[in-house]
């Protein structure tokens, strides 16, 4: 089956910045892909490219089976799209954007069912579709833009961050209706900095740095890929010991000690080899987490040099020491 | 449709074979936004258009009013410049010389407000990016505007020739003017979309069209200036330059005597090329961007920017050096025409006797010519120093006042730090004006009397500028959602009034209203400057009153 979204060596230069740099980005269909990077590191320059709005620098991309930038106007009107930063036309009201949007996707707004569709969002995301668009908050203007892509049936929705103004309640909303859009056959496209939001929606999640895609995988497979974090007091452990400890662990990273712990991570199958090696040093306090989704993506988003993916073995230079 | 890949599922509905209809929503979005905005424009045309149509036949009723004033205006570079090609003492084609090209020019700047208005404005506000994720894509709203600003400038025409009719013109005449101003304005709307091509904002592109209007009055004021009179001195052919100028283009029909439509081909071929410019730059480039590129910025912040006087300053310092270099080379063709002038009047006889009662002599007959002059001058200082202040209103729809505001700056200080960049603006204007007369004057007998005339010139222009400048800033403080439209419309209504006030007859009262009425003007003997005064102390009064209204009022977005 062929992916919805599918990229090859993408990339977009803008002057001296190099905002993609060989993006190789693969959505499935009928799946909500999470789409999660550092600030800057290409998200939405991708979304862009993939909506037509820009042009790639080099590489490939396929939306819908077609070239986003050639097909522009035949694949929008099987798509949907929210923009993080939504600006209204300030003397227009909500309830007109949102009908222009939707003619401008084909839908008709005399026909009954889109009616029934709008009124019902806009009963959902609570949004007051007479007030004029320089009047909205940002959260409703949002909402605006959310109403308007949910209100025509879409393939592919390409969200970029499109809660970062919403409140709680109106996150659970939204969230329904990406469910319902799911259940209905279309394909979400989802950027987002809020990991619970990623971790709650996504099937399958692509990590983007610095214009690369660095991970990519379901989030329990990216669970697997990093280290089980452990940590322990380290009263009665001396700097020679801990030595000791990472000579005989090469797959410990990250070790680092401070605040009267020492904590690292390691790869969960090199567990049974470590409790040994820590029951000898008699250390208190012993906790074994596995990763918090933060601490996954912190990883990746770290500026600590390239090769993120963090290959078991690293070599024990790597490991830090802090006091 | 092309590309109907086969992966979409029963659940989603297909998307219906018939072809989605965006032009039509994209020009009815056109039409929404602006249905005041073009409205007002077309009826302040039609309305300017019908009291000249009234006024000229009836303040100059017998042909021998009309051949003196057509003479003078022969042999007067001055007028020309401001007015046009004169053909004939009849009383339809003094109008059209009187009119067409200053009608012209605010067509053109309809035009091209309209096309910066619907493509870079909205690229910049970011909205383009949810059209452009439609259907509509990149191109479509680009021909949405195009067709939307040839309405309206069709509809200026229509609207300037019926009101010329129903003021009982030829009706040739009448449809002819109509369709050079028509003409005009679809030129301008190509030169307003190839300019939002080319800047990356709204302003820049607005700057640079209106640059390339102001370029296209001049080359027709220098064509017409330089023109040749016919021997009996009743009308004129305009020189080469003219013809350089989408405005000396319409001016070329010669409505009302010749009636030749063929100079609008001119105006349509421009148009189209132009057109055709932009579109392919809009297929071919990232929504966005632009054919200038931002450039990066520096590092830190320098020193003067160290407040909210320096931020109003570093905001405009570019477009205020746009406007001191149109001082410049207005300053400079008034300093250096003024004795070619002269050596024109001269050098033909049939000016002679009419130009004898005009002046006292070579030296007042320049002193004439650059004050009228910079009595345009005037008006660009006035513009300079009115955008100035108006920044402030848009900082504060802008949202960005509000972060100002939240440190320890004061409203009132804020304001008036806006409103003196206005007042440097103004002077920086008129300086650079005055200089470049002076560059121009050199050469000429008494340089030092001609230069003395136009300082006082340029002084002169200070107190109608500082009160426009008020007004603006007055508007700002108590009426923010409505003050940038107030007060381009208060200068335009000023510059109709003091330049067309006795041409379109209106009341003593009426032209009163105009600061430029009141302008003291220097070429006469006794310089009247009691007017100067009380406009400055009202400007100061109604700063106190904008220091009042700005307290008083929330914030708007
Ligand atoms: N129009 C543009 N001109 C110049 N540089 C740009 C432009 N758009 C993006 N960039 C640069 O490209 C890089 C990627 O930007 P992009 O907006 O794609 O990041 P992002 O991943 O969406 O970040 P964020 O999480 O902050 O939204 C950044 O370095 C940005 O400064
Ligand atoms: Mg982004």
């Amino acid at each position: 089956m062929n992916p919805v979204v599918q990229t090859r060596d993408l990339s977009k230069r803008f002057g001296r910045v190099q905002a993609l740099a060989g993006l190789d980005l693969s959505v499935a269909e009928g799946e909500v892909h999470g789409f999660v990077g550092p600030n800057g590191a290409g998200k939405s320059t991708t979304i862009r490219i993939l909506l037509g709005l820009m042009r790639a620098g080099g590489g490939s991309a396929t939306v819908l089976g077609g070239d986003p930038w050639a097909d522009a106007s035949a694949l929008h009107r099987r798509i949907g799209y929210v923009p993080g930063d939504v600006s209204l036309w300030p003397n227009l009201s909500g309830g007109e954007a949102i009908d222009l949007l939707a003619r401008l996707r084909g839908a008709r707004t005399s026909d009954p069912a889109y009616q029934a569709r709008r009124r019902q969002l806009l009963e959902r995301f609570q949004l007051d579709p007479t007030r004029k668009g320089r009047t909205y908050s940002t959260g409703n203007r949002q909402k605006v833009a959310l109403v308007a892509a949910f209100s025509v049936p879409a393939e592919l929705l390409i969200l970029d961050e499109p809660t970062s103004g919403l409140d709680p309640l109106m996150d659970a909303v939204f969230r329904t209706e990406v469910a319902a859009a799911v259940a209905a056959g279309t394909t979400v496209l989802l950027s987002s900095h809020i990991l619970s939001e990623v971790e709650r929606l996504c099937d399958r999640v692509s990590i983007i740095r610095a214009g690369r895609i660095i991970e990519t995988g379901t989030l329990a497979e990216l669970r697997h890929l990093t280290h089980t974090e452990v940590a322990f007091a380290d009263a009665d452990v001396t700097p020679a010991e801990l030595a000791g400890l990472s000579g005989r662990l090469p797959g410990a990273q990250d070790l680092v000690a401070g605040d009267g712990r020492v904590s690292f991570t390691i790869d969960g199958a090199a567990l049974p080899d470590l409790l040994p090696a820590l029951a000898e040093l008699r250390v208190q306090g012993l906790t074994v987490s596995p990763p918090t989704l933060e601490s996954l993506f912190l990883r990746h988003y770290g500026a600590d040099g390239e090769g993120q993916s963090d290959t078991p073995g690293a070599s024990p230079d790597q490991l830090r020491h802090e006091r | 449709m092309t590309s109907a890949a086969g992966t979409a599922r029963a659940a989603i509905t297909p998307p219906p074979a018939t072809a989605v209809p965006t032009l039509w929503p994209m020009l009815r979005l056109r039409w929404r936004r602006d249905r005041v905005q073009v409205p007002v424009w077309l009826l302040s045309l039609g309305l300017i258009a019908l009291l000249s149509g009234i006024a000229v036949p009836a303040s100059f009723g017998t042909v021998a009013d009309r051949e003196a004033l057509v003479q003078i205006a022969v042999g007067t570079p001055s007028i020309l410049m401001l007015r046009g090609e004169p053909r004939g003492p009849a009383a339809d084609a003094l109008l059209f010389f009187s009119l067409f090209a200053n009608l012209a020019a605010a067509v053109a700047f309809m035009s091209t407000f309209l096309a910066v208005r619907h493509s870079r404005a909205e690229e910049e506000a970011g909205r383009s990016e949810l059209i452009g994720a439609t259907v509509a894509s990149r191109v479509v709203p680009l021909v949405a505007t195009v067709l939307f600003g040839t309405v309206a400038a069709l509809g200026a025409g229509a609207v300037v020739a019926a009101a010329l009719v129903v003021a009982g013109l030829d009706p040739t005449g009448s449809l002819l003017t109509g369709a050079a101003l028509a003409g005009t304005g679809v030129v301008f709307l190509g030169v307003g979309l190839v300019a939002a091509q080319l800047m990356c904002t709204s302003r820049g592109a607005n700057g640079l069209a209106a640059a390339v209007i102001g370029v296209a009055y001049v080359l027709r004021a220098v064509g017409d200036a330089g023109g040749t009179p016919a021997a009996d001195g009743l009308s004129l052919a305009s020189a080469w330059p003219s013809w350089l100028s989408p405005i000396g283009w319409g001016q070329r029909t010669r409505a009302f005597t010749e009636n030749n439509p063929a100079p609008l081909l001119l105006a349509l071929g421009c148009a189209a090329l132009l057109v055709a410019v932009a579109v392919l730059l809009q297929s071919r480039r990232d929504t966005g961007s632009s054919v200038f590129a931002e450039r990066a910025g520096r590092p830190a912040a320098g020193a003067l920017l160290r407040g909210s006087w320096g931020l109003a300053w570093r905001l405009q310092r570019s477009s205020i050096l746009g406007w001191a270099i149109t001082g410049l080379l207005f300053g400079l063709l008034a300093g250096s025409l003024g004795e070619t002038v002269v050596d024109l009047m001269e050098g033909n006889p049939v000016f002679q006797n009419v130009l004898v009662g005009l002046a006292g002599g070579p030296g007042a007959i320049i002193d004439l010519f650059t004050a009228t002059l910079f009595s345009l001058v005037g008006v660009i200082a006035a513009a300079a120093g009115i955008q100035a202040v108006l920044r402030a209103r848009q900082e504060e729809a802008a949202g960005v006042a509000e972060a100002m505001l939240s440190t320890g700056l004061g409203r009132i200080r804020w304001l008036f730090d806006y409103l003196t960049v206005g007042v440097v603006a103004i002077a920086l204007v008129l300086v650079a004006a005055v200089a470049g007369a002076a560059v121009g004057l050199l050469p000429t007998d008494a340089a030092a009397d001609r230069i003395e005339s136009v300082v006082q010139a340029g002084a002169a222009q200070v107190p109608a500028a500082l009160l426009l400048l008020a007004v603006a800033a007055v508007l700002v403080a108590v009426l923010p959602r409505l003050c940038i439209g107030l007060s381009w419309g208060l200068l335009l209504a000023a510059v109709v009034i003091g330049q067309f006030g006795d041409l379109l007859d209106l009341p003593d009262w009426v032209q009163d209203l105009s600061p430029f009425s009141h302008t003291p003007v220097v070429a006469a003997a006794e310089v009247d400057w009691s007017g100067a005064w009380w406009m400055s102390a009202l400007a100061v009064l109604l700063a106190a009153a904008a220091a009042l209204g700005i307290r008083r009022r929330d914030l708007a977005g």
